[in-house]
């Protein structure tokens, strides 16, 4: 009994013991909870929310754009939701399984997809790119956890490549790159939604958390442009052609009409597809050359010397004057590319017509001095009448303000004369040389002369849409300045530049017969080329050509730029490289009566 | 019967020269289990939303699925509760034999993918964790077996006594914790097993040096496989990768924290969506925790510790060595398993794999759990309150069972048949 006892007692001790210990043990967590639960609170609470809040903006619908064929406006850029599939590595559990499945459903190899689900130190993988919704809801349907599929906006192109270096498009991002999708991005884009709100691991919002903030997406404004679709179809056909038969490096046309500034056609050729232009690999294609690349004119410039001269007063149109053929400024010898009649009696119209440089730095003489007779003339003053027409005028140098993602300003030399060789300088740029322009700026300043003295701001844009309401903002024409130069200059200017049709019909140039019902006038360019190394290059020439075409007043300008023509005569790139081309969209705009004939 | 009138009542050895008579069992007990029982299948039911997401399963798979085990367990709850005790002294061996052959076949059987360590015995959907079956084994079998010493006087003898045992914890150690790599189980037998030998009256000398020996046989199984190892740095630095080794850790550790004073609600648990693994089962602690705060916790900490109090007491008053073992063995194994869970839940203890006693999802455990509280249940109907030893407890037992004599004339009581 004694020994039982013994054994009773310290059964029933040990028991208590293990249970005392038990006991402390559960008092231990309960303190430890507090711990956690109650003072730790705020950090495992942040911890928490870092992981689970999750801040999304929900897109926006982006604008569409339209343009004007006729009167019917048609859609040039719309918008398809597509789906990104991706993918979160650290959550793929069957990465073999996972992959058999994407290959399956959206085509590719099952190798390719298998590694970049098993990709590490990432929680982001793009799987596939423009799934449709039908495809995205098959692979979804699966519900492989760490697989997802975001809905996003891509661009179609219902009129295929037609103005795609002056839509520009629209990354993956949903951020418009180049032309009309950069520069109206703010506009197009809308206003993105917000989201946040407590979520699953796979981002999912939940239902039960009270934590969802939603602001919804605001639409982007559609943007109806100011391009005739007929018209910029068949100046990019002739601009395709013509690039061949002149076998150029670069065609570029601008369509403007001179009475809004509202830019009718705008081309370059070569060119490139906005639904694919993931696939270019020259980024230069990218660029709307017709207002960011800027060029050294050449003789279309004397177009606005001449205006200059006008306008000032330096100058009568009837005026004659002795040319001796060449000018020696700051010891260079100026002669003349185009045309060398030789030394003689010249007047205004065959500075034009037979684009004489003399002529034109005979014209900044005259702003210099009237009746000057001599180059040593040229000072401070027609150096700075002739830099003002320019930079404030005509706005070289300057960007246009046009629509588009990137703008050259184009470069006008400084007119102080502390300047080494600025008079030889100035006496150039009269007849477009050591100045640059983009065939943009000119159309623009040779619109605010001919219709009277009015710079209207180049625009792509005629309406913008409301999405929700319908309602159209028309885009009035922004008048930058209404003194360019005066009615009477322009009046002057527009026989000239006729005067220069015919002079060149008059020398065999049988396409630049017009019907006589129509007021065509023009002025070719044939501009040298600064090589590397300095200096300009004998061989190789741009053409230029800016003129108009209308009835009883101009109704088109038009500006071509032909980068580097392989023609027979390099020297008349001018007349074989860009007044071919003048021509063709002329007798085009004619034909398809887009011009209103002489009443 | 005058030896009746000594043994009767007292703590005894040996086999009672006369049973207490049987009275009512311990209600407390059986309140107790459904209570912890209801929390576990409101929980699961809460979570099934976020658990269907998870798992391609509809919302009410889990908690289905939960309710039918906890319906089983109940019949089994019932079964084992009108079995006399001293039958299961008779079962150890078939038990045990069924238990191995159990083992066999989980670890020759194809193991899931997602859970490739060879502990579940699968067909179709049905599928059953071996150990579970072992763990109620081997608790009848050393239950029996000491008792059988102690009767014999031979519980302080090495040879017949201390060597099976080891040899039984060897056994275990290399099949469970070696090939199953279940460390969690290995631990919940071993502390059962060292529980049972220790209330046996073992000599603590030989405990201690049998613990050492563990311990060493521990360190060694620890360091010999990767994923161990990792499991102890990212015990001893739990937050120190909350992106690969301790994410589970973390994301238990946000879960209890971020639950606050009182909970984000019953219905408001996000953790359970995909960012804590194992949410149903072996982290349902923290789920729990998510959604009803420190109140919640204390109340289910307070819960847990009368259950173990009652079956402390029931052990303490049991009719006989085997049952007093037996209650003993199933004490260890339901607080060694629930501490070694909330403790790794809360950032104290390393990460096991082990569910939480009569809370979480899983079929086998809850099952085995409710057989072996059963037999508690069983052995409550025959517990004694003597006046012996301690006088003090002794004295309040008399009083409350003084109480209860008023209403139940049918309730054992003490003294009575003097």
């Amino acid at each position: 009994m004694n020994f039982d006892g013994q054994q009773l007692k310290t059964t029933a001790t040990r028991i208590s013991v293990l249970y005392g210990a038990l006991v402390l043990i559960v008092a231990t967590f309960g303190i430890r909870a507090f711990y956690v639960q109650v003072i730790r609170y705020d950090y495992y609470h942040q911890r928490a929310l870092s992981d689970q809040l999750k801040q999304a903006s929900i897109p926006a619908q982006r604008g569409t754009i339209e343009a004007y064929d006729g009167n019917n406006i048609v859609p040039i850029v719309l918008n398809q939701k597509l789906y990104t599939i991706y993918a979160d590595p650290t959550l793929i559990k069957n990465a073999s399984q996972v992959a058999q499945a994407l290959a399956d459903i959206l085509g590719g190899s099952k190798a390719s997809y298998q590694t970049k689900l098993t990709a590490p130190n990432t929680r982001y993988v793009v799987l596939a790119r423009k799934v449709a919704a039908d495809t995205k809801s098959m692979l979804l349907a699966k519900q492989y956890p760490g697989v997802g599929g975001v809905e996003q906006d891509y661009r179609t192109y219902p009129q295929g490549a037609l103005a795609s270096q002056l839509l520009g498009f629209v990354d993956n991002s949903g951020q418009g790159e180049y032309g009309i999708e950069q520069a109206l991005n703010p506009e197009l884009a809308g206003t993105p939604g917000e989201l946040k709100a407590i979520t699953d691991i796979n981002g999912v919002p939940l239902t039960a958390s009270g934590n969802n903030v939603d602001t919804q997406p605001k639409a982007g404004a559609n943007v109806v442009l100011s391009i005739d679709v007929g018209i910029q179809k068949q100046v990019e056909q002739i601009l395709a052609s013509d690039y061949k038969k002149t076998h150029s490096q670069g065609l570029s046309a601008v369509v403007m009409d001179p009475n809004t500034g509202q830019v009718k056609a705008m081309a370059n050729y070569p060119s490139y597809n906005p639904a694919d232009y993931q696939d270019v690999s020259n980024p230069a294609l990218f660029e709307n050359a017709a207002v960011d690349n800027a060029i050294e004119p050449g003789s279309i410039m004397k177009t606005l010397t001449t205006s200059a001269a006008l306008d000032t007063g330096a100058i009568t149109p009837g005026e004659s004057f002795y040319d001796p053929a060449h000018w020696m400024v700051d010891k260079f010898n100026i002669t003349d590319i185009e045309q060398d009649g030789g030394a003689r009696e010249q007047n205004i119209q065959s500075i034009l017509a037979l684009s004489l440089n003399t002529g034109a730095v005979w014209e900044l003489m005259q702003m210099s001095q009237p009746g000057a007779t001599q180059s040593s003339q040229i000072n401070q003053k027609g150096i700075s009448t002739w830099h003002d027409y320019m930079t404030n005028h005509f706005r070289l140098g300057q960007e246009t303000g046009i629509e588009q993602g990137y703008e050259s300003t184009g470069y006008v030399p400084s007119a102080d004369m502390n300047n080494p060789a600025v008079s030889l300088n100035y006496a150039n740029t009269a007849f477009g040389q050591g100045v640059q322009v983009t065939a943009t700026q000119m159309a623009a300043a040779l619109s605010s002369i001919i219709n009277g003295g009015t710079y209207y701001q180049p625009t792509l844009v005629s309406e913008t849409i409301d999405p929700n309401t319908g309602k159209a903002t028309v885009n009035q024409p922004k008048i930058l300045d209404k003194n360019v130069v005066s009615p009477k200059t322009g009046q002057e200017l527009i026989p000239l530049m006729q005067g220069v049709v015919q002079q060149y019909l008059h020398e065999g140039f049988s396409f630049m017969n017009f019907p006589s019902d129509y007021l065509v006038g023009g002025k070719t360019g044939t501009a040298q080329v600064v090589q590397s190394g300095g200096g300009y290059s004998a061989a190789v020439y741009n053409g230029t050509y800016l003129g108009f075409v209308g009835g009883d007043k101009p109704q088109y300008v038009i500006c071509i730029f032909n980068i580097k023509p392989h023609l027979p005569s390099y020297e008349y790139a001018g007349s074989y490289g860009g007044q071919p081309v003048f021509a063709h969209i002329a007798h085009m705009l004619i034909n398809d009566s887009s011009v209103t004939p002489k009443s | 019967m005058a030896g009746g009138l000594a043994g009767a009542g007292r703590i005894g050895y040996g086999e009672p020269a006369v049973r207490a008579r049987k009275h009512r069992p311990d209600y407390v007990l059986l309140v107790l289990i459904l209570l912890l029982l209801t929390i576990g299948v409101v929980v699961v039911y809460a979570i099934g939303p976020a658990l269907s997401l998870a798992n391609n399963v509809s919302a009410d798979f889990f908690s289905g699925r939960q309710l039918i085990d906890v319906g089983l367990s109940l019949v089994a709850f019932g079964i084992t509760s009108r079995i006399s005790i001293n039958d299961w002294r008779q079962w150890y061996k078939p038990l045990l034999v069924v238990a191995a052959l159990a083992t066999l076949a989980a670890l020759i059987m194809p193991a899931n993918p997602n859970y490739p360590a060879h502990r579940w015995i699968r067909l179709g959907s049905f599928s059953f964790q071996s150990v579970e079956l072992l763990k109620f084994a081997g608790l009848v079998w050393l239950a029996g077996f000491l008792s059988d010493r102690l009767k014999s006087g031979l519980i302080t003898d090495t040879r017949s006594t201390l060597k099976p045992l080891v040899i039984a914890m060897a056994i275990i150690g290399v099949v469970i914790a070696g090939v199953q790599s279940d460390f969690g189980s290995t631990v919940v037998m071993m502390a059962m097993m060292a529980a049972m030998a220790f209330i046996a009256g073992m000599p603590f000398k030989r405990l201690v040096m049998v613990g050492g020996i563990l311990l060493i046989g521990g360190i060694l199984l620890i360091s010999a496989v990767p994923y161990r190892r990792e499991r102890l740095m990212t015990f001893l630095h739990p937050t120190a990768d909350c992106q690969s080794s301790g994410y589970q850790a973390c994301q238990a550790l946000i879960s209890v924290g971020s639950g606050g004073a009182i909970g984000l609600g019953l219905g408001r648990s996000v953790q359970a969506y995909g960012y804590l693994p194992e949410a149903a089962n072996d982290s349902i602690f923290a789920i729990y925790a998510e959604k009803f705060g420190f109140i919640g916790v204390a109340i289910l900490l307070a819960l847990f510790l009368a259950l173990f109090t009652r079956l402390k007491r029931i052990a303490l008053h049991a009719p006989d060595n085997f049952s007093r073992l037996f209650v003993v063995g199933v004490l260890a194994w339901l607080s060694v398993q629930s501490v070694i869970n909330i403790g790794a839940m809360l950032g104290l203890l390393p990460l096991k794999g082990i569910t939480l006693p009569l809370i979480s999802y899983g079929g086998t455990s809850v099952v085995f759990v409710m057989v072996a509280l059963g037999i508690v249940f069983q052995i409550s109907h025959y517990t004694s309150y003597v006046n012996e030893t301690d006088g003090r407890r002794g004295g309040y037992e008399n009083r409350a069972n003084w109480r209860r004599n008023q209403r139940r004339s049918r309730d054992a009581k003490p003294g009575s048949r003097a």
